[in-house]
């Protein structure tokens, strides 16, 4: 029994894990900043969470060894139960804390034997804020069942073990789907203050991230001045976006007036369509040499698959003049870092680059050929 | 000079999406707006502006997709226009009539419950929802998670513009 519920106990952290993990991921901003204001929320050091979070046997906490007896039977009968391995201590104190798992415990163990064990320790950082608790909700959790709904703990039994135990400020799981909040020493328990408190932490937590991310404001205390931080950020990327809308409205005509309408075009399926990246490089060397037609094989090679710049053949001749007429220094090059960022993006749209590939061949025919007859007389 | 051959770290991340559809959106408007800057009148380049703005907005929400409120907020505005704004607090439409009795609902539950815990920080949040597309109805926790998001999503989308408009520009 003791093996298999070892194992069992580390597949459900496992699991408990990764449907954290994607709970958190799929409610919260980017993992690096919850990580920060998690660690934050948490009062406890890191590796003694994780040691309790992995630790599979008999709680290592005094405080949990008297309750964690009793309590540990009924949640080992509920864990038998559901199959789960939430019956050890730990677990159960997990189990306490996210109850609303006990209805999916079936899928999640299912799907996390798979699942590597060593998840990262933001994860397991944000499953121990309970875990220096007490399983004070064990009686809670006997009594609830297998309600997932959101809830709240009743915390009748929360004074009493809360003295016993190390009387760690009240935690807030705040990036799932429910909350449990500890009642302080000597606080009130009736529902509407443990919402209110529950709300409060909520919004501190967001507030934090919100500092995080707005540069300036983790050295402001007091949340008016940060509200305005923020308002005053957002306001200022707002109008950013209005003047680079002005610039892209004042460019684009621009980009019309240095070439023909023709190769107004091309430069802008050839700027959406990333050879325009390729060319750059090419550029210097085709300048150089004035034989375009190794330099444009191995160009082929390079940018797209070969059907598609079979048809281009006429093309490239008189791309490469073209694009000399935009200035492209080695200023410019800092800007194909991002247009290279969208390469990815281009790479998916093959389907669209042939389409308009072709429309470019049947518009440019007659200056490819102006441009041939130009390269042969060099030739 | 980088090797062209380098791939993205991530082709499928919100800057990659944001960049596709805004640069199909900008040869949408430059091929129906084709204007040399010698023709075009004044009220004719602020029109252009702001068609380059709502489709720079409209573009980063769908990249963001349907997931986030302020994204469905701006989605939905562009596709029914101003003066469905009025009939905002009146009817319900379809496509936000969840959202809107979401957010009702929750107006109701926070005037039972304390309002005065929240008081300090709701002049703030006035502004804060004028700001946010969708802000008006949401509960101040939400409109916090919202503005997190929203602020990332305008880094992303200001860094794009930015690189686009001085690869133009040149």
């Amino acid at each position: 029994m003791e093996p298999s519920s070892l194992t069992l106990a580390g597949s459900t952290d496992a699991a408990l894990e990764s449907v954290l993990t994607e709970e958190i991921r799929s409610l919260m901003a980017p993992p690096p900043e919850s990580t920060s204001s998690f660690t934050a929320l948490l009062e406890l050091p890191r590796t003694r969470a994780i040691e309790l979070l992995h630790s599979p046997e008999a709680p290592n906490s005094p405080g949990v060894a008297v309750p964690g007896g009793p309590a540990g039977t009924p949640l080992r009968r509920l864990g038998g139960d559901g199959g789960g391995g939430f019956a050890l201590a730990v677990g159960s104190d997990l189990a306490a804390r996210y109850p609303a798992l006990f209805g999916e415990k079936n899928d999640s163990v299912e799907t996390s034997s798979q699942k590597v064990k060593s998840e990262p320790l933001t994860e397991s950082d944000s499953n121990p804020n309970s875990s220096p608790q007490p399983l004070v909700s064990d009686p809670t959790v006997e009594n609830k069942g297998q309600r997932p709904t959101k809830r709240k703990d009743r915390e009748k039994k929360a004074k009493a073990s809360a003295k016993k135990s190390k009387n760690e400020s009240s935690e807030d799981a705040e990036e799932l789907p429910y909350v449990h909040v500890r009642a302080r020493r000597g606080q009130a328990t009736d529902s509407h203050s443990l919402a209110e408190r529950a709300r409060r932490e909520k919004i501190n937590a967001r507030m934090k991230l919100l500092q995080e991310l707005v540069p300036g404001c983790s050295k402001i205390s007091g949340t008016a001045s940060v509200l305005d931080e923020i308002i005053n950020h957002v306001q200022s990327l707002q109008r950013q976006v209005e003047l680079l809308s002005m610039r892209l409205a004042a460019a684009n005509p621009r980009v019309d007036f240095n070439m023909d309408n023709n190769f107004a075009e091309n430069m802008s399926l050839v700027d959406s369509n990333f050879p325009s990246m390729v060319m750059p490089f090419m550029w210097p060397e085709v300048q150089v040499n004035e034989s375009r037609q190794p330099y444009h094989q191995q160009w082929q090679f390079n940018s797209l698959p070969q059907p598609v710049w079979g048809r281009e053949q006429d093309n490239h001749n008189f791309i490469t003049p073209e694009n000399s007429l935009l200035s492209y220094d080695s200023p410019a090059n800092s800007d194909f870092e991002y247009c290279l960022d969208s390469w990815g993006v281009i790479q998916f749209s093959y389907e669209q680059i042939n389409r308009k590939l072709e429309v470019l061949v049947v518009v440019l025919s007659l200056h490819s050929r102006a441009t041939e007859n130009g390269a042969m007389k060099v030739d | 000079m980088k090797n062209p051959q380098r791939s993205p770290t991530n082709p499928g991340s919100l800057r990659s999406r944001f960049t596709q559809v805004f640069l199909q959106s900008l040869l949408r408007i430059r091929k129906h707006n084709p204007t040399s800057s010698s023709s075009s009148s004044h009220g004719e380049f602020l029109k252009r502006c702001r068609r380059v703005k709502v489709a720079a907005y409209v573009s980063m929400a769908r990249a963001v997709g349907t997931r986030r409120a302020w994204s469905r907020a701006t989605l939905w505005r562009a596709r029914n226009g101003e003066r469905q704004r009025n009939l905002l607090y009146g009817r319900c439409s379809k496509s936000n009539s969840r959202e809107r009795s979401l957010g009702k609902r929750k107006r109701k539950k926070k005037k039972k419950k304390k309002r005065d815990n929240e008081e300090h920080s709701f002049g703030h949040a006035k502004k804060l929802q004028k700001l946010v597309p969708g802000g008006e109805a949401m509960d101040f926790c939400c409109l916090l998670d919202e503005t997190a998001h929203y602020i990332k999503c305008l880094i992303t989308q200001v860094k794009v513009m930015r690189s686009i408009a001085d690869f133009y520009s040149l």
